[in-house]
């Protein structure tokens, strides 16, 4: 079963053309790897189908603009990969009865 | 249509907010500059206003569903298939329904017909931002309006 820095790094490869073995849980999305908004949007699209959720881009980008967060506490890949396992757990728990 | 203001829907069909889709008209003019272009002796409406009548139509469906709060915008055209000709004069039935709805982005699936035959489909992704300043909101109000917007669309 992959992981799911796999899967997204799976995801950001195919989306963006960019060689796999490139990218590392350490990799920051716009500073590393060069991924624009637009690229972005992209890897989310392809994020929330896979996993089932909805990324808050827009939140997260807020929080930023806001001085509330840093960039890297969304867009280094390993942090990112722990916000998707929250939204996953999440959604679980809301499911359940 | 008016090519000229990129004025592309003329009226809106139906509007459904549970269903998420919308249906909109637009009449292809019988003159314009546009075809001595395209082409000469052999006038067909260019694809890239297709995408754009029908980028415009997601646009009304999501101005709807986000009730007049955000203006959406065209980011990409993810596909896109001209599968006949437009010549002036036909009259278009565009067809859009949302395929995703993400954070501050749509992905929608648009096509147009004639004569219940499909011209042309398009996924499309639009970003979609509150609205910038007044202006903009003023004009899309007065929009609204021209192409008969449903307002009891935006109804609790």
């Amino acid at each position: 079963m992959s992981t799911t820095f796999d899967q997204v790094a799976t995801i950001i490869a195919e989306t963006c053309d960019i060689p796999r073995d490139t990218i590392t849980p350490d990799s920051h999305a716009i500073d590393d790897l060069g991924i624009d908004s637009l690229d972005f949007l992209d890897i989310a699209f392809a994020i929330d189908k896979a996993f089932g959720i909805k990324l808050p881009l827009e939140k997260w980008t807020q929080e930023v603009n806001d001085g509330k967060a840093t960039t890297e506490q969304y867009f280094v890949l390993k942090n990112l990969c722990a916000r998707i396992d929250e939204l996953v757990a999440a959604k679980g728990a809301g499911a359940q009865p | 249509m008016q090519f000229e203001y990129f004025q592309m829907i003329d009226r809106i069909l139906d509007l459904n907010m549970d269903e998420k889709t919308i249906t909109v008209e637009a009449q292809v003019p019988q003159h314009n500059t546009v075809f001595e272009g395209h082409f000469p002796g052999y006038p067909i409406m260019p694809g890239v206003l297709l995408i754009e009548t029908m980028a415009q139509c997601s646009g009304w469906l999501l101005v709807g569903l986000m009730k007049f709060e955000r203006m959406p915008f065209l980011a990409a055209v993810k596909e896109a298939k001209m599968r006949g000709f437009v010549p002036p004069g036909e009259l278009l039935t565009v067809h859009a329904s949302i395929h995703h709805e993400g954070s501050g982005y749509a992905i929608t699936e648009a096509k147009i017909t004639v004569g219940g035959k499909t011209r042309c489909n398009a996924t499309l992704m639009l970003s979609h931002i509150p609205f910038p300043n007044p202006d903009l909101r003023g004009h899309m109000d007065a929009v609204a309006k021209r192409i008969g917007f449903p307002q009891q669309a935006l109804l609790p």
